[in-house]
């Protein structure tokens, strides 16, 4: 899908090439992510330290063989690091590592200084971040173990680590002393099961590229979450993501992981559930680790549901403002082909501005128009004619009088709320392309205004009849302030994420502060601070305000429970860092 | 973990039947209005009693009805005070002993006076409510205010929010499940079944009354969080063991003119493999159920309709779509890939009461079976699911299992789910032990086809307990048993159900496997 993109293009989200320095199945990897790249400037820096990486990793690995043969005894080790400070100290840290290379295969354990710093650092995010003490690229469950236990043994944190797309810290690393387990490495397709529409797969396999296989292989069916692109099944489960086909097949959260296999903080394995697909053996355990954000196991295995591929088609109009838009995509959605439409982005017109920096192949946009709404829909009733119409559903021969009849509607509904300058993509090519306008949104808005800006994204979700609201303060707001973002959404979920421009500091404290208030409103509209990309260190002050003391406490517990020593990506998720030690004091005050 | 704890028993962690009287007296001094606790033994006895199951009942101490969130969570606190069991209890529907009382005593909770609707939030798709109002007052509410939306998951009419949350129920068994898929859909399309979220997204929020006493709410309104993982998700399936629940904000779906068909079939294998076909193409199925020759001929006899049937085994469709036109197509279509399975006469529904006529058999098949079975019948209703390419196969093994042993055995299923029931009719000792046996074969099976071997959807309650080891995993039922621990250290709610005991021996399956 991405190859026939007009549009080249992309920050170092997409093209990051963190496990570099890795053997083989990684130099598909690198060429890959290089792939995403080109115009906007910042990825030479990327290329050129992978390039370093590899010649880091080739001579680290003649060093581990020395290191493994100082490791002294564990059990005596165990005993001492209980009496001693919470995590291992810089020396236990190292003879954690020792323990690694002794455990793994050298190569497989590195600790370059760049690759340390760039695992543990995202450019998506401007949250804090810190290196990692050192970086493994298991390969099985069991290389996934023994790594748990090491670090349980030495009390080193422990941060997963897949594709590394997630948007706020999930994966920094922990004070420079944690050890990283970069999953991207086990990325098999295990089984399909192709009558049962499901598949098999490592933690590190890519959504695209599961996509990809399936359609190589004609198999009509594909696994319908689609986050940024790069995104993995374990950061997916990792974060609870969704992505814009959320309206139709919904979220991480609902029933495409039909099992995991976990192992957990105590170096246990587990497997959440058969692989039939309905159950009610008591609570689902598989939901626990889904926006877990790896704090409370590391996924090393799923099972995916699978969703048949239908026929797709792609639409835009414009709306004056976002009330109208929201509006009729309300209507749409209760309509009887609501249930057709698989995406519906919302881009406002800033959105819409940004884009003309860009060549687009096949449509026009408008960008002086107020808002515009884009939409997909596939479905079991072909009803347009893809020539003259605004839907195109799956196509069984024979439907004709079927046709235009819900092209008509939703054209109607549209109109009916102010849209106009309705346009739609009459070939699969256009469709594609005119779609990939919005997979880059982001990069659209990086590239919009000058060289070296850098942006901060954020993500909020409310009930969507409170969504225009919330976009009309928003912009409000942001005109008010002075600060330049586009916002685009995924408005049938009532889900929208505003990218805003800094170029230094004083932008920065600006666009913070926005974010706040921004984050501040949704939460008082009965939403969310975070509707897909989850809490990581950039939205833990938001979370108790959002789930309320009772909620997170309870999550804390658990966390405690799973994991007692706190070894599991320490730091993110659960608000209040010190929680083990305040614990008692909020307990106090809850009650 | 302490052993003693971790079977959940610890006898000498609850109160003494002199505290349980205080815990009485305390809670009719705390709600002193009439009828709001009971010890009537007639409603001790109803209440930890259920016709609908053979295990057996045990009364409770002391019903109380609770009217609002305050109300559980006075309860809870003085459950808290005197170390007393605490059994939450709404529609009384669920099937394998859910609510029954507690050895030694104990309190419950019954929900089905908290049976308001809240808030309706027509243009977001949800609803607010108290979880002791029924799934049908719920679509009923909304038809009646001519809002075009609904709740697609429907169990037994009588059961409710409060219950089907706590079972994670995902659609119905004898009822059927036409919804069920759509539950399974996500907004109802054409491939419904395949789409499933089942105990997906259904429940956006719960208020839950601790055991603590504490009181959470474990999400906002919105449709969509990623704000760590979902602790509603722990309360769905939970059966009442983690938390009593007081509030719910369920997502609604559009309502889509459906109509309901039927073929008949050589034997289940094959209507099974055309079930699989069907779902290929994509087609507006809303749901599609397996109706064995047993099943037909009680339905001849009890059915509510009256409409006779042939004596063979059938598939009942439910077909969706946007238009008229829209459903004739599909049906078009699901004939076609019916007759190259060996269906035939194949039937539409000329009008909605006829096919509300054709989907009310359907749905009665556990009061019809019942009746097939003659004065004095009791029913083992039991429910294996399995991936859908192995459901020919094991259908068709166990109708005949069934027929050998000499059982009335209907058999009916959500087909497109992988999921079937047969209702095992018994009336003498003896049959009940060939009954057990059939039970015990039908669950194996289940399981060596990587089945799910407890109900696809009946939940654990006693009946199931002891195969969840085999089902789950001794790591993740370790698990389970871990956060019920660090949720209910007292192990008040609802004790004895859900978490099996510690296996016997040590040998069987381990963590990993
Ligand atoms: C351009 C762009 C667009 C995006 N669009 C969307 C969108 O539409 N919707 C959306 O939801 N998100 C979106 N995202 C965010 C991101 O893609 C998702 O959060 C995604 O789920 C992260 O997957 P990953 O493989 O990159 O995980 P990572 O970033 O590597 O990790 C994410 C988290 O999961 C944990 N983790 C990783 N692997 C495992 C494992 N095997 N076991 C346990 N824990 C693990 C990590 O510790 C971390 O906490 C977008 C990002 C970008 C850059
Ligand atoms: C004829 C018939 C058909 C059925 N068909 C189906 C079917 O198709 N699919 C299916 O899944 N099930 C089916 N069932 C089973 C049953 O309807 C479901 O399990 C239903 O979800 C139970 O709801 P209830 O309100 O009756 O709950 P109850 O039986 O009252 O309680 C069920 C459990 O939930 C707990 N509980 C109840 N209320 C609360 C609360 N407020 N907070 C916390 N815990 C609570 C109880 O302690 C108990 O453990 C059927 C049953 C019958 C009799």
């Amino acid at each position: 899908m991405l190859r026939s993109s007009p549009l080249r293009c992309g920050t170092r989200a997409l093209c990051r090439v963190p496990a570099s320095s890795t053997p083989s199945h990684l130099s598909r990897d690198i060429s890959r992510r290089a792939s995403y790249s080109t115009s906007n400037g910042a990825e030479p820096k990327t290329q050129t330290w992978c390039r370093t990486c590899v010649g880091a990793s080739v001579l680290l690995s003649g060093l581990a063989l020395s290191i493994f043969l100082t490791r002294p005894s564990t059990s005596s080790h165990d005993k001492k690091s209980r009496s001693s400070s919470k995590y291992a100290s810089p020396d236990e840290v190292k003879t954690a590592i020792s323990a690694l290379r002794s455990a793994l295969k050298p190569d497989q354990v590195l600790t370059d200084p760049d690759v340390l710093l760039s695992y543990g650092s995202s450019d998506n995010t401007y949250h804090h971040s810190s290196p990692h003490a050192v970086v493994v690229l298991p390969r099985s469950t069991e290389d996934v173990i023994e790594v748990v236990n090491v670090a349980r043994q030495y009390r080193v944190p422990i941060v997963p680590y897949s594709g590394a797309t997630s948007l706020e810290g999930q994966f920094a690393g922990f004070k420079g002393e944690s050890i990283c387990i970069d999953m991207s490495g086990m990325d098999k397709i295990l089984a399909i099961h192709k009558d049962d529409a499901d598949l098999v797969c490592q933690a590190g396999a890519r959504w695209e590229d599961i996509n990809e296989t399936l359609k190589d292989k004609g198999i009509p069916l594909f696994f319908p979450l689609d986050p940024g692109p790069g995104a993995t099944i374990g950061g997916m489960v990792g974060t609870g993501c969704s992505g814009t086909n959320a309206v139709r097949y919904g979220t991480a959260r609902g029933e495409w992981f039909l099992n995991l296999t976990v192992v957990l903080p105590n170096g246990k394995v587990i497997k959440t559930k058969r692989r039939a697909c309905k159950s009610a053996t008591g609570f689902d355990t598989t939901k626990l680790f889904i926006g877990a954000e790896g704090t409370l196991g590391i996924v090393t295995e799923a099972t995916l549901r699978l969703a048949p591929v239908l026929p797709t088609r792609v639409a835009l109009a414009q709306f004056p403002d976002a009330e109208k838009a929201v509006s009729a995509v309300q209507e749409i959605l209760l309509s009887p082909y609501g249930s057709n439409m698989q995406c519906i982005e919302f881009l406002d017109e800033n959105s819409m501005i940004s884009f003309t920096s860009f060549e687009t192949t096949y449509l026009t946009f408008y960008p002086s128009a107020s808002c515009s709404l884009l939409n997909v829909s596939p479905d079991g009733y072909p009803l347009a004619d893809p020539a003259d119409a605004l839907l195109q559903a799956a196509g069984h021969v024979g439907h004709d009088r079927l046709r235009g009849s819900a092209a008509g509607s939703v054209k109607t509904i549209a109109g009916a709320h102010s849209g106009s300058n309705f346009q739609f993509a009459r070939t699969d090519e256009e469709a594609e392309s005119l779609w990939e306008v919005r997979k880059y949104a982001l990069v659209a808005t990086l590239g919009w205004r000058q060289q070296g800006d850098r942006l901060w994204t954020t993500d909020v979700c409310v009930p969507v009849s409170k969504l225009p609201e919330l976009v009309y303060e928003t912009q409000k707001d942001m005109n008010e302030h002075g600060v330049t973002a586009t916002i685009v959404g995924h408005v049938g979920d009532g889900n929208f994420h505003s990218f805003m421009l800094f170029h230094d500091d004083k932008e920065l404290e600006k666009v913070s502060a926005a974010v706040h208030r921004l984050v501040h409103h949704a939460i008082d509209l009965d939403g969310t601070c975070t509707g897909e990309h989850g809490v990581g260190l950039g939205k833990k002050e938001y979370l108790v305000g959002e789930l309320g003391e009772g909620t997170v406490e309870l999550m804390r517990s658990i966390k405690q429970t799973i994991d007692p020593l706190n070894i599991m990506n320490p730091g993110k998720l659960y608000p209040d860092p010190s929680e083990v030690a305040n614990k008692a004091v909020t307990r106090d005050k809850a009650v | 973990m302490s052993r003693a704890s971790d079977d959940g028993k610890g006898p000498t962690a609850y109160g003494s039947p002199e505290d349980f009287k205080r815990a009485v007296q305390e809670m009719q001094a705390t709600f002193p209005t009439e009828g709001v606790v009971s010890t009537h033994p007639d409603d001790l006895f109803a209440h930890g009693f259920s016709t609908n199951v053979y295990h057996e009942g045990i009364p409770h101490s002391v019903v109380v009805y609770p009217q609002s969130t305050e109300d559980v969570v006075k309860i809870v606190k003085i459950a808290n005070n005197y170390r007393m069991p605490v059994v939450a209890y709404s529609g009384a529907t669920s099937l394998e002993g859910h609510f029954i009382g507690t050895k030694g005593g104990g309190i419950c909770v019954d929900m089905s006076g908290m049976d308001k609707i809240l808030e309706i939030h027509e243009s977001d798709s949800d609803l607010v409510c108290q979880p002791g109002v029924g799934w049908v007052e719920i679509n009923h509410a909304l038809k009646e205010q001519g809002i075009p939306l609904f709740f697609p998951i429907d169990p037994a009419p009588t059961a409710t929010i409060g219950g089907m949350l706590s079972t994670g129920c995902s659609g119905s068994e004898t009822i059927n499940s036409m919804e069920s898929f759509l539950l399974d859909t996500h907004h109802t399309p054409a491939n419904a079944v395949r789409y499933g979220t089942a105990k997906g997204e259904w429940f956006l929020n719960a208020t839950v009354v601790l055991p603590s006493g504490e009181v959470i709410k474990t999400r906002q309104r919105s449709r969509k969080s990623s704000a760590g993982f979902d602790v509603t998700k722990l309360f769905i399936g939970a059966e009442g063991t983690l938390g009593i629940v007081t509030e719910v904000t369920i997502r609604l779906a559009p309502v889509v003119p459906t109509t309901v068909a039927t073929a008949q079939f050589p034997d289940v294998r094959s209507a099974s493999e055309a079930v699989i076909e069907i779902l290929n193409h994509g087609v507006g199925i809303q749901c599609v159920e397996l109706c064995d020759a047993a099943f037909m001929e009680a339905t001849n006899l009890h059915g509510p309709s009256g409409r006779k049937y042939a004596v063979t085994d059938h598939l009942f469709f439910k077909l969706q779509g946007p238009t008229q036109a829209s459903l004739k197509e599909t049906a078009r279509i699901v004939q076609e890939v019916a007759k190259k399975h060996g269906g035939s006469s194949f039937k539409v529904a000329k009008n909605d009461e006829e096919a509300e006529d054709m989907w009310a058999d359907r749905k009665n098949a556990h009061y019809s079976s019942l009746l097939w079975g003659g004065e004095g019948t009791k029913a083992w209703a039991t429910d294996v699911c399995v991936p859908i390419s192995k459901l020919p196969e094991l259908v068709y093994e166990t109708q005949k299992d069934i027929e050998r042993s000499g059982i009335k055995g209907p058999i009916v299923g959500h087909a497109g789910d992988g999921n079937f029931h047969s209702l095992l009719l018994f009336k003498t000792d003896e049959e009940l032990v060939k009954v057990r046996d059939l039970v015990h074969r039908m669950v194996e099976r289940a399981i060596a086809r990587e089945g799910t071997c407890m109900h696809g959807e009946h939940g654990v309650g006693i009946g199931k307990r002891e195969f969840l080891y085999e089902e789950l995993g001794e790591g993740t039922v370790k698990l389970m048993k871990k956060i019920k621990k660090t949720i209910d250290p007292l192990n008040l709610f609802n004790p004895g159900k859900l978490y099996p005991d510690a296996p016997k021996s040590k040998s069987s399956s381990g963590d990993g496997h």
